[in-house]
């Protein structure tokens, strides 16, 4: 018997351990390129070319160069605005829609969702020339209005918080009303606070994909001042001579912010994403 | 939640008419890539244009390559030409392709610009049935550049490898392998940049005349792939994975030389630790072609105007790339190295390089630039480059020539639509 225990013991504690070994090498994938875009900001282009995994003395050099070639106070300003911008409303819109498809429920909303859910299949390269036909006619080129509106309520959004609104409870609504509540402050007062997780997670990820969007802004927009993040890194990685101390450097700020976000977020995303409403 | 709607409405249409840009005419708008490059060249231009004609307004707007044809290419399939620039910027191995895809946004220049000393094989990128559609910028110029001290150390001088064939390359370089243990160039391996180049030097393409694909009858190329995989095996030439570890062989200081397009003497000249330490001179010909020549081209751009209310400033502005001063202004600042035969009489061009022991090598390089044969490129350039890409890897890992070259010759045929 004693025996017995053992093995299973050594069962136990070694399937433990190949699983952790597992997840060391996991972690270590995903974490290593952000090491090495963070360390590579401090080193010169032979050095990051000569594969040197630890910080050198070019840090300031590569910072000076990058703010001497581009525009990085602009590119962050605006990369800010339309983030932030962008994230608020669509935490409003997609929360109002996704409350209203959940509480409001018939079949010809069911309908409207199926339709949404279809869009969501369409790439976007396939209907960027008819969205920038219907953006002329708008006279929405080279707005900031026309750089974010497209992408203030997407279907993904939508669901997300109408599979959210699943799991408020309909009594408190009925109990709402019989106190004499409206539905806005209904949905502003109960709905909301008791949805913060998912606001929480929504906000992540609508403000990742914002901070990375890169083909609709550069499509639409077409001046210099208009500048984000992502569009700053891609200019310090072109022409002839590319100073990789400079990509580097352009890539670590252009990553921070994003990292930022999520951690101070990154409770109330992993209990949203697994479900739960506190 | 009316209220919020419309409030959200009102917002919108706030911010629209606030944001929205005016249209302004006697106003030029130049989109191009690189600030230390091409945009510092625009800077200048616009300077020196503005201190005559100090009305004009010139916004240059940074964007890429890439981007600028996507923009294009949205903006023309979307009908609306308002948002184009009046100047762009275009590789010139993707000129014909977005002359092809985008006709309407490229004026004819023929007749409105002096195209007389720009080089024969530059021009031929921005033509299309013997019009002229772009304004020759920088020199894709394939230059031999070498690390003197490694050619001494196995006995070589830089007169040794000047007005050479590539019969005579292959035997320098077997020697100066076996005594530095270096190799004498190196590429990417996914890439056909120096088996393109060793193919324009002598006038061919992948291309015939009337755009149909060449490659399985193409004499020349088969000649080219034989020497290339000679390299290759007898390891003068390496082949890296990427062109990260390409620029970091020169960096790195592994390699004895490289044969690239001018361009690459920016990477050379951003190490000061090799100064003195470098030679340039032309490259080999082939041996037993017809019209080989020690000049090719690899790289360089053009510039297009679009056509519309602001042509006629656009094009007044353009005549900057004719004078001698402008392109010796931006020498030193840029070293993007012009393609107008008389820019090397300006003083930068003349003058010495120390890092090239003070041999003038721009001045040279401009002279090389006269001689390059023409190529024919055509819209599926890329596709054809993609295809002998493949074809040159499995012939180095012993595929037969012929038979490859029918594959890719069938690949980009398929892709055309034959």
């Amino acid at each position: 018997m004693k025996r017995m225990k053992g093995k299973d013991y050594w069962k136990k504690h070694l399937s433990r351990g190949a699983i952790y070994v597992f997840l060391i090498v996991v972690s270590f994938i995903s974490v290593f390129p952000l090491y090495w875009a963070f360390i590579s900001a401090f080193n010169n282009t032979a050095e990051i070319l000569g594969g040197r995994m630890l910080p050198s003395t070019h840090f300031v050099e590569n910072f000076k160069n990058l703010i001497e070639t581009q525009q990085v106070g602009r590119a962050m300003i605006n990369s800010f605005a339309t983030s932030i911008l962008q994230t608020l409303m669509t935490l409003l819109v997609c929360s109002i829609a996704g409350y209203g498809f959940e509480i409001y429920h018939d079949k010809y909303k069911d309908i409207v969702m199926t339709i949404l859910m279809l869009a969501m299949m369409v790439p976007f390269v396939a209907i960027l020339v008819p969205m920038f036909q219907m953006f002329s006619k708008m006279k929405l080129l080279n707005t900031w209005v026309g750089f974010f509106l497209p992408n203030i309520s997407t279907p993904f959004m939508i669901m997300f918080f109408r599979n959210s609104a699943r799991n408020f409870p309909k009594d408190t609504i009925e109990a709402a009303r019989i106190d004499g509540l409206n539905e806005l402050q209904i949905f502003v007062r109960m709905f909301v606070p008791m949805m913060r997780p998912t606001y929480a997670a929504a906000a992540t990820m609508t403000f990742m994909n914002a901070w990375n969007a890169y083909l609709w802004p550069k499509v639409i927009m077409s001046t210099s001042d208009s500048v984000t993040m992502p569009m700053l890194v891609s200019n310090t990685n072109t022409g002839y001579v590319i100073d990789f101390g400079v990509v580097m450097m352009a890539v670590t700020l252009c990553s921070l912010p994003t990292v930022v976000v999520f951690f101070l977020l990154q409770k109330q995303f992993t209990n949203a994403v697994a479900g739960s409403v506190k | 939640m009316k209220k919020l709607v419309s409030l959200l409405l009102a917002l919108i249409m706030v911010l629209s008419c606030s944001f929205a840009l005016a249209e302004a005419d006697g106003k030029l708008t130049i989109w191009t890539w690189d600030p230390t490059f091409n945009i510092a060249a625009m800077k200048t231009a616009a300077e020196m244009y503005n201190a005559e004609h100090p009305e004009v307004e010139i916004v240059i707007e940074e964007i890429q390559s890439t981007d600028i044809e996507q923009k294009i290419s949205t903006a023309v399939t979307g009908g609306d030409m308002s948002v184009l620039p009046d100047i762009y910027l275009n590789q010139d191995n993707s000129f014909q392709r977005s002359l092809y895809n985008f006709p309407e946004a490229m004026l004819d220049l023929t007749g409105k610009f002096d195209f007389a000393n720009f080089g024969a094989g530059k021009l031929a990128y921005s033509m299309l049935d013997g019009k002229n559609y772009g304004v020759p910028f920088d020199a894709g110029t394939v230059v031999g550049a070498y690390r003197t001290d490694y050619l001494a150390e196995a006995g070589y001088t830089i007169e040794d490898l000047t007005d050479i064939t590539w019969t005579r390359f292959l035997e320098i370089g077997r020697d100066v392998k076996a005594k530095t243990g270096r190799p004498m160039l190196t590429g990417e391996a996914g890439a056909v940049d120096t088996v393109l180049i060793m193919l324009q030097s002598c006038g061919a393409s992948m291309f015939n005349e009337d755009g149909s694909v060449n490659l399985v009858n193409n004499e020349p190329l088969k000649a080219v792939l034989d020497i290339y995989n000679t390299m290759v095996i007898e390891g003068i030439f390496v082949e890296v994975n990427s062109w990260d570890e390409f620029i970091g062989t020169l960096t790195n200081e592994s390699c004895v030389g490289t044969i690239q397009g001018c361009w690459i003497l920016g990477t050379i000249l951003s190490q000061p630790n090799q100064a003195g330490k470098w030679a340039m001179t032309n490259i080999p010909a082939l041996e037993g072609v017809e019209n080989a020549t020690h000049y090719s081209n690899n790289g360089g751009s053009s510039w297009a105007i679009v056509p519309g209310t602001d042509e006629e400033l656009a094009i007044d502005f353009m005549q900057l790339y004719t004078n001698v001063e402008f392109y010796n202004t931006i020498l030193p600042t840029t070293s993007a190295i012009a393609t107008y035969a008389p820019a090397k009489e300006g003083s930068n061009y003349a003058a010495g390089n120390e890092f090239f022991n003070g041999e003038p090598i721009f001045a040279t390089i401009v002279e090389y630039t006269a001689q390059v044969p023409s190529n024919i490129t055509g819209t599926y350039y890329y596709d054809a480059r993609d295809a002998l890409a493949t074809a040159k890897t499995n012939i180095i890992n012993g595929g037969d020539i012929t038979s490859e070259l029918q594959t890719a010759e069938d690949t980009v045929n398929f892709t055309m639509g034959f």
